[in-house]
């Protein structure tokens, strides 16, 4: 049983080659939030996911998810806490050689949940088939993952880490190369299934307008170190903005949504 | 006419060796590491050469070149691509270039010492139409634990040839796994290399996947139309060798390339790209 956080990160520090990569004082997110994790190029989001799932060897600190200390986890019971968090990758899989189909792929995440020696079974595909539905997918089901688009590759890839019944999702820009049109799908997609399912998410974007409705908290990073942390209204103020991109850019925030827009203050 | 009764082990053989390379290379292919089939001949003759300077000779042979193979293979498994920060094929150079200078040095302390290394040679460089019923056995054998391995771990081997990193993310064993099929794939060529010889083996696992990579889609599908391609490849090109005496292993390895052109004319002709 879970208590309190689903992500408890306390000095937790990333080194590599003599830079310093993370340096967090203290980070938690509590069980059925939903964080967005933004920040600019660099500035350590991909890096603090990978940490949560015991992808990086050499962080120092408290890394405690799901109530598991990460660091002390090798092999196995590494593997059993990563079969609880559904992870959708910054960068999609380069095209396989292999032609998968978007449904083999989907099934990715049972494979896992069900371990070694166990075939995959009816019920298993089951909550592939509906996942698959969920997410719009049906009529891609029995394509090659290679020959769909990037946006409902990104779906797949979502799909994939929701049949896993995650108890924490971590997307780390899911939105990346996508036009506006499947940027809104895919916002929809993970309000939809974050409201209909209370999971814990963290969601790594660089754009506010990735923001779903229901994410009221946003940690903003700088060169690794958690700068601010509160409801995106309070983080992105003008001067915040100015501070990170410059002049020329102002927050808007309306209805549960937000962006920056051009015009903002002038130093001159 | 084919004499039948004496050339059973050989056709035999030839099915068993396409079948399983072509099996073996959905894998490989897949994983973008076909080098890997040159890497292991070389780690096996490695080990065969120091076998034989130990005094080992004849069917014996095949332990030390299993045993070198294996290294190789365990070496390229534990070695995480991204923790070393080198691709795959960058590692299976280093293996390679480290297990030919290890045979040549193995070669050369023969000379010095005034032993013969044939057996040595023929352990490697095999022809298939020398295949006897106890060479089919042992292939059988190997061929029998590749479809067991495959079975039991077929949902991992899918998941980890769509990318290594995902698996791993997912949480699936993903170090363990593919070691187990490194090892498995090691042993399998080996047997394979001293009984049909390494060129053929290196086209049968490459191009029977290939085609089947262009005919169709999804991993089982896949894995089935290449390991038919492989049987039918080696037992067709045998058939086909016999009837018009030309060289049996030259035939097989240009009718396993023949398929994959076909392949690829199939797929560029077709609007939905796949056949099922």
């Amino acid at each position: 049983m879970l208590t309190g956080s689903v992500i408890d990160l306390r000095a937790v520090t990333v080194h590599a080659d003599r830079r310093c990569l993370l340096d967090v004082d203290c980070l938690c997110v509590e069980q059925g939030g939903i964080v967005g994790l933004m920040g600019p190029n660099g500035a350590g989001k991909t890096t603090l996911l990978r940490v949560c799932l015991g992808l990086v060897k050499h962080a120092q600190g408290q890394i405690v998810v799901l109530n598991e200390n990460v660091r002390e986890l090798r092999g196995a019971s590494l593997a059993l806490l990563r079969r609880r968090i559904g992870y959708v990758p910054q960068l999609l899989p380069a095209r396989s050689e292999l032609p998968l189909t978007v449904r083999e792929v989907v099934a990715i995440g049972r494979t896992a949940r069900v371990g070694l020696f166990t075939r995959l079974t009816r019920r298993d595909w089951e909550i592939v088939d509906q996942w698959i539905e969920r997410l719009g997918l049906k009529s891609l089901c029995d394509r090659p993952f290679g020959a769909v688009s990037g946006g409902e590759q990104r779906k797949t890839i979502i799909a994939r880490a929701m049949v896993q019944e995650p108890e924490l999702l971590l997307l780390d820009e899911p939105t990346a190369n996508l036009d506006l049109g499947w940027r809104e799908k895919i916002v929809e997609a993970i309000d939809q299934i974050y409201t209909q399912t209370r999971i814990s998410v963290v969601l790594v974007c660089h754009e506010l307008e990735v923001l779903p409705p229901s994410c009221r908290r946003v940690a903003l990073l700088e060169s690794g170190r958690l700068v601010s942390d509160g409801p995106p209204e309070q983080v992105f103020t003008e001067t915040r903005v100015t501070e990170l991109y410059g002049t020329g850019l102002r927050p808007w925030h309306e209805a549960g949504r937000h962006a920056l827009v051009p015009g903002g203050h002038r130093d001159d | 006419m084919i004499d039948l009764v004496y050339w059973a082990p050989v056709m035999v053989g030839g099915a068993l060796a396409g079948a399983s390379s072509g099996a073996l290379g959905t894998f490989i292919v897949g994983m973008r590491i076909p080098f890997l089939g040159v890497c292991v001949a070389h780690a096996a003759l490695a080990g065969a050469v120091f076998g034989s300077l130990f005094g080992l000779g004849g069917q014996f042979l095949l332990l030390p070149a299993i045993g070198g193979a294996l290294l190789a293979a365990f070496a390229l498994g534990m070695a995480n691509p991204e923790r070393v920060s080198l691709d795959n094929n960058i590692l299976l150079s280093f293996l390679f270039s480290a297990s030919m200078g290890l045979a040549f040095l193995g070669i050369g302390l023969h000379g010095i010492l005034g032993r013969s290394d044939n057996d040595v040679r023929s352990l490697l460089w095999g022809s298939l139409n020398f295949c006897r019923w106890e060479d089919v056995w042992m292939m059988g054998l190997a061929c029998v634990v590749l479809v067991a391995f495959v079975a039991l771990f077929f949902k991992e081997l899918r998941a980890i040839l769509f990318s290594r990193m995902e698996a791993q993310a997912v949480g699936i064993r993903v170090g363990l796994v593919w070691t187990l099929f490194l090892g498995i794939t090691a042993v399998t060529l080996t047997v394979n290399f001293q009984t049909v010889g390494g060129l053929m083996i290196y086209s049968l696992m490459s191009n029977p996947a290939m085609a089947a990579f262009q005919l169709t889609r999804g991993c089982g599908r896949v894995l089935f139309l290449s390991a038919v391609l492989g049987l039918v490849s080696g037992l067709g090109g045998f058939v086909i060798a016999a009837v018009t005496d030309l060289p049996s292993g030259a035939v097989i390895v240009l009718l396993s390339s023949g398929l994959v052109g076909c392949a690829a004319l199939v797929r560029r002709f077709r609007a939905d790209r796949f056949f099922c």
